[in-house]
C-alpha cells in the first residue's frame, strides 16, 4: 500500500508556509481531496529559515494592498486556524539613514494611508522611545507600523499543519515530486517517483524551485533560485521591540521571544545554489548590528544559516494561473512569503476554488513581465538597484 | 572546595552576585568559584534547574561579567575586582523566584511555554503573555552600550597548512609540514600549543621551531569548502583572525560524553577535561569525594587526580553506572555498590566533535549533508577515529536530559517519537533541542542514540541536524572586525 492515494483535487507542491496557507484555504472553502507533497522535511525550506518579520505597508500600492491584506490575516490567524500561530503584533519599524530613501518613505506614507495600512512617521523622540537601543544619529527617518510584527517559524508552520490535516488534507513530507503530466493542454497528473496521483489542478508552491517544478510540467516560470543567509546571538533580555528592516544596508532583524537577535543582509553575490554559509554575510550583518546597535557589540552570534528563494525579475511574488498550461496554478518568486502567506493563501484558495482572481493578487500575475507590466517596489531589504 | 598544595599563594579578589569571593591567581573564573564550593553557576532555560561546570554543556558555565552577557567562565581568567553575576534569575541570584519553574511537570513546558492555545494571538492577553515570556527567555541581562565603537581589527593570513589544536597529533601534523618547507600556522584554544593534551599524556611531541603557533584561539568555521579557515581569540574585545590554507589539518580530539540517565546534568557531574583543569591549571579539587567513570581512562584520570591530591573515592566503567543521585548537585553514583560522592568525573566514550569538519564539507539544497571525503581537510589522531557509543543509563530514562540547557527531557523526545516523529530535524525544531549555546554536541548525539535504543537500528541511522556555525560563537564586535577581509563570492 502506497502512502499516496490514487487521485486528488489539488496537488499541492510544496509544504512549506504557502503550500500549506492555500492547501488550508482550499479545504476551508469545500475543496475536498487536496493533497500536499514536499521534497524535504518538515520547516525544511525558506519557512524555517526566514527573518520572520511580518508588515503591511511597502513602498508600491500593490505590494501594500497585497501585504496590508495579509498582515490583517495573520491578526486574526489564531481564530482562523483554530491553534496558537504567536503572532506577536510588536510592531515593524522601517529606517532610513540616506536623504533618498527618507524621501522615499514620504511616498511610502501616503501609500499607506490610500490604501489602509496603519503607518506613521517617527521623529526624533519617537525613534528614541519605541528603538532606545539604536544609534539614533544615524537614523535620517523611520516609519512604524502599529500591526507589523513576528511569528516564530514553527509555531504558524504548526498551526497550519495541523489545521490542514484537521480538515482533511493530506501532508507528505520526503516527498519529491519527479514528474507533472499533461493532457489536451491540461495538468493531468503528478508523479512521486513510480506513484502516479491524478489530479483535476497543481499548485507550485515549492520556493527555489518552484522553476525546477515549472520545468518538470514543461513550462518556464521567470526568475532563478538565490541563497541568502541569516544568523542568530545567543539571547538576552529585551532590548529591541519592534521587527526592523534598515533600508539602506538591506539589513532586516528582531529580536525573538526566545531572546536572540535574528537577522541578516544581502550580499550581492553570484547565484550559488547551497544552504552552506559564507563569511561575507556574518560580517556584514555583525558590522550592521554594531553600527546601528552598539550594545550587541560583546553579544555572541550562536548560529548562522543559509536558506534558498525563488528571486523573480521584479522580487514580487508570482501568482495566479499559469498562462501556458491550463490548471497549473502558481505561488512563487517570493522574498517575503512568510508575512505573505496567509493572504496569499486565502487569496489563491479563492482563486482555485471559484476561478476570481482578487484585485489584491492580479498584479502580481504569472505573465506580468511578458506583458511588460513589473511591479516596482523600493520598501525592501533586497538589491533593486 | 578543597585547594590543592601546587596553588599559588597570591589572591585575587572578585564578586559573585555582590558577595566578596577570594580566588587564586592562575584561576579561571569557573575554577575560584568552584574552589568556593560555589557548583551551581547557571540555571536551565524552561525549568531553573541548578547547572555548573560540565565540560559538556556549555549553558552551566556561562555568567555576566561586568557587563559582558553569556561569558564561559571555564575560559575565563580571574582578575581582581571582577564583577560577576548569575544569569536568569529574578529579582536577584540570592532569591531566585524564576526556580519555582523548576515545580513545574515537564508535560507543560514542552517546546517551551509556547505551543498553548490558551493564550491564542491576537489578543491583548497574548502580548501580555508574550512580553513576560521574552524577558524569562532572555536569560542574560541586555548589555549596555560600550564606551569603545570601533571593531577590533580582524586579520588575514594565508599560510600553506593550518592546523588546528596542539595536542600529540596536531604537533606532529604541523611539524611534518614544516619539515616539507611549508608555512604552517598552528592555533589552539589553550595559550600553548597542547595545554590540554599535556593535562591527559604528561609529555607531548616536539613541535617543530618552523611551525609559527597561535594560541588563545579557537577555530570556530571552516567556509568555502575549505578556502578559509577562522578563529577568534577568547575575549570577545580582541580582533579575531581569517587564515586561507591550502591545507588544513584538524586536530580536534575527542572529548567525553556523559551517559544518558538521570543526574548527569548535575551540578558536580564533568568531564575528564574539565576535571584535570581544575586540579593541574588551577589547582582546585574537583570534588570532596572524586568518582572517576571511564570506557579505560578511568583508572589513568583518577592516577592524576590522585597524584594532585584530589581524593578519588571510586572508579568504575561508565558502562557499570546504575544511578546518580542528587537534586541540587551530585551526592552519589550507584554501580554494584552505592558511592557517596560530590563530584562525577567521566573519561568516555570518547566522542570527536563533528561541528568543523562538517562545514568543511557539507552540502545540499533541501538538508545539508556531510560530504563523503574532504578535499584539502584531513583529520590527524583522536579527531579521525570513530567514535565510542553514548551509553545510556539502564533505570528509567524518562527525566533524563537529551538537552540539559534547554530542558529537553527523554520523555519530551519519546511524546514526539509516539506521535511517529523521528526525523531529528523535525525534532530539533518541536523541542528546540540542540538549540543553546552548544549548538547540538553533544546533545544530538544522545538524541540519536535515544532514538536507536528506543525505535531500533543505529543511531548513525537518524544521522544529525545540520551543524551551523560559527562553532563556539564570536562576538558581534570580532565578526564586525573581520568586515571586509574576504570578498563575496561574485
Amino acid at each position: 500500500m502506497s502512502r499516496y492515494p490514487k487521485r486528488a483535487s489539488v496537488v499541492v507542491v510544496g509544504g512549506g508556509i504557502q503550500g500549506l496557507s492555500c492547501a488550508f484555504n482550499l479545504a476551508l472553502r469545500g475543496v475536498g481531496g487536496v493533497v500536499v507533497l514536499d521534497a524535504g522535511y518538515w520547516q525544511g525550506g525558506a519557512s524555517g529559515r526566514n527573518g520572520t518579520l511580518i508588515r503591511g505597508g511597502f513602498a508600491s500600492p500593490e505590494w501594500t494592498r497585497f501585504f496590508g491584506h495579509s498582515n490583517q490575516c495573520w491578526m486574526n490567524l489564531a481564530k482562523t486556524l483554530g491553534h496558537n500561530p504567536m503572532f506577536t503584533r510588536r510592531g515593524y519599524a522601517m529606517i532610513a539613514e540616506t536623504p533618498k530613501t527618507a524621501a522615499m518613505f514620504e511616498g511610502a506614507l501616503k501609500v499607506h494611508a490610500e490604501n489602509g495600512v496603519t503607518s506613521r512617521r517617527l521623529d526624533d523622540a519617537g525613534v528614541r522611545s519605541v528603538l532606545p537601543a539604536i544609534a539614533a544619529e544615524r537614523v535620517s527617518a523611520a516609519i512604524h507600523f502599529r500591526d507589523g510584527g513576528v511569528a516564530p517559524h514553527h509555531a504558524p508552520m504548526k498551526a497550519y499543519l495541523a489545521a490542514c490535516r484537521a480538515r482533511g488534507v493530506q501532508v507528505h513530507y520526503r516527498s519529491k515530486v519527479t514528474g507533472i503530466e499533461t493532457a489536451n493542454g491540461c495538468v493531468s497528473a503528478v508523479m512521486v517517483g513510480d506513484h502516479r496521483i491524478d489530479a483535476d489542478a497543481v499548485l507550485i508552491a515549492a520556493g527555489a524551485f518552484s522553476t525546477e517544478m515549472a520545468k518538470l510540467a514543461g513550462v518556464s516560470l521567470a526568475g532563478y533560485p538565490m541563497r541568502i543567509e541569516a544568523m542568530a546571538l545567543e539571547p538576552t533580555r529585551p532590548m529591541i521591540g519592534p521587527a526592523l528592516a534598515l533600508i539602506d544596508r538591506l539589513a532586516y532583524m528582531h529580536q525573538t521571544g526566545r531572546g536572540e537577535v535574528v537577522g541578516g543582509i544581502e550580499v550581492p553575490e553570484r547565484p550559488r545554489p547551497s544552504l552552506k554559509t559564507d563569511l561575507p554575510v556574518m560580517t556584514g550583518t555583525a558590522k550592521v548590528y554594531f553600527e546601528m546597535f552598539p550594545a550587541l557589540a560583546q553579544v555572541r552570534i550562536m548560529r548562522h544559516w543559509g536558506g534558498m528563494l525563488h528571486i523573480s525579475p521584479d522580487y514580487g511574488p508570482l501568482l495566479g494561473p499559469h498562462p501556458a498550461l491550463r490548471d497549473l496554478w502558481i505561488t512563487a518568486g517570493w522574498s517575503y512569503g512568510y508575512s505573505g502567506a496567509p493572504g496569499a493563501g486565502d487569496l489563491m484558495g479563492k482563486a482555485i476554488a471559484t476561478g476570481q482572481i482578487d484585485d489584491r493578487m492580479a498584479p502580481f500575475a504569472v505573465d506580468r513581465f511578458d506583458r511588460g507590466k513589473p511591479v516596482r517596489e523600493l520598501g525592501i531589504v533586497l538589491a533593486t538597484d | 572546595m578543597q585547594r590543592l598544595s601546587h596553588a599559588r599563594p597570591a589572591r585575587v579578589a572578585f564578586t559573585w552576585n555582590g558577595h566578596a569571593i577570594e580566588g587564586r591567581e592562575g584561576d579561571t573564573v569557573g575554577a575560584a568559584l568552584h574552589a568556593a564550593s560555589i557548583t551551581t553557576l547557571g540555571r536551565s532555560r524552561k525549568h531553573h534547574r541548578p547547572i555548573g561546570l560540565s565540560g559538556s554543556f556549555v549553558s552551566g558555565s556561562l555568567a555576566t561579567v561586568d557587563t559582558r552577557p553569556n561569558v564561559r567562565l571555564d575560559r575565563e581568567p580571574l582578575a581582581a575586582g571582577l564583577t560577576v553575576r548569575m544569569q536568569n534569575t529574578w529579582p536577584s541570584a540570592d532569591l531566585n523566584l524564576l526556580s519555582l519553574a523548576r515545580l513545574l511537570p515537564a508535560r507543560m513546558t514542552y517546546a517551551g511555554f509556547e505551543h498553548t492555545n490558551l493564550m491564542p494571538s491576537g489578543t491583548r492577553r497574548f502580548e501580555v503573555w508574550e512580553k513576560l515570556l521574552r524577558f524569562m527567555a532572555g536569560v542574560a541581562d541586555a548589555p549596555s552600550a560600550p564606551n569603545e565603537r570601533t571593531a577590533p581589527k580582524g586579520a588575514r593570513v594565508a599560510v600553506d597548512t593550518v592546523v588546528v589544536a596542539g595536542g600529540p597529533a596536531g604537533r606532529i601534523a604541523a611539524s611534518a609540514a614544516a619539515q616539507r618547507g611549508e608555512r604552517v600556522m598552528l592555533i589552539s584554544r589553550g595559550s600553548t600549543p597542547g595545554e590540554s593534551a599535556a593535562r591527559m599524556v604528561g609529555s607531548l611531541p616536539e613541535l617543530d621551531h618552523r611551525v609559527e603557533t597561535r594560541g588563545g584561539l579557537e577555530a570556530f568555521g571552516i567556509y568555502r569548502d575549505g578556502a578559509f579557515v577562522a578563529a577568534a581569540p577568547l575575549d570577545g574585545r580582541v580582533g579575531a583572525l581569517v587564515i586561507a590554507p591550502k591545507k588544513i589539518v584538524l586536530a580536534t580530539g575527542r572529548r567525553s560524553c556523559p551517559p544518558l540517565m538521570p543526574g548527569a546534568d548535575l551540578p558536580g557531574v564533568m568531564d575528564a577535561a574539565t576535571a584535570l583543569s581544575l586540579a593541574v591549571d588551577c589547582a582546585v579539587a574537583p570534588g570532596m569525594q572524586v568518582a572517576v567513570i571511564g570506557t579505560g581512562a578511568e583508572i589513568e584520570v583518577a592516577r592524576r587526580l590522585r597524584d594532585l591530591g584530589v581524593h578519588v573515592v571510586a572508579t568504575a566503567p561508565t558502562q557499570s553506572l546504575r544511578r546518580i543521585t542528587g537534586h541540587n548537585a551530585v551526592t552519589g553514583i550507584e554501580t554494584d555498590r552505592l558511592i557517596t560522592c560530590d563530584a562525577l568525573v567521566h573519561a568516555g566514550p570518547w566522542r570527536p566533535d563533528p561541528a568543523l569538519a562538517f562545514m568543511a564539507g557539507c552540502d545540499g539544497l533541501l538538508q545539508l549533508r556531510d560530504a563523503p571525503h574532504l578535499s584539502g581537510v584531513s583529520l590527524a589522531g583522536g579527531a579521525g577515529d570513530a567514535a565510542e557509543p553514548i551509553i545510556l543509563g539502564p533505570g528509567p530514562r524518562d527525566a533524563a536530559f537529551v538537552c540539559p540547557c534547554m530542558d529537553v527531557t527523554v520523555a519530551e523526545i519519546l511524546h514526539h517519537v509516539r506521535r511517529g516523529e523521528t526525523d531529528v530535524e523535525v525534532l530539533k525544531r518541536l523541542t528546540a533541542c540542540g538549540m543553546g549555546p552548544c549548538q547540538g554536541v553533544p546533545c544530538w548525539d544522545q538524541l540519536a542514540a535515544l532514538l536507536a535504543e528506543e525505535v531500533g537500528g543505529a543511531p548513525a541511522d537518524y544521522g544529525h541536524p545540520t551543524y551551523r556555525g560559527p562553532r563556539r560563537g564570536l562576538t558581534v564586535a570580532q565578526a564586525a572586525g573581520l568586515d571586509g577581509l574576504v570578498e563575496p563570492d561574485r
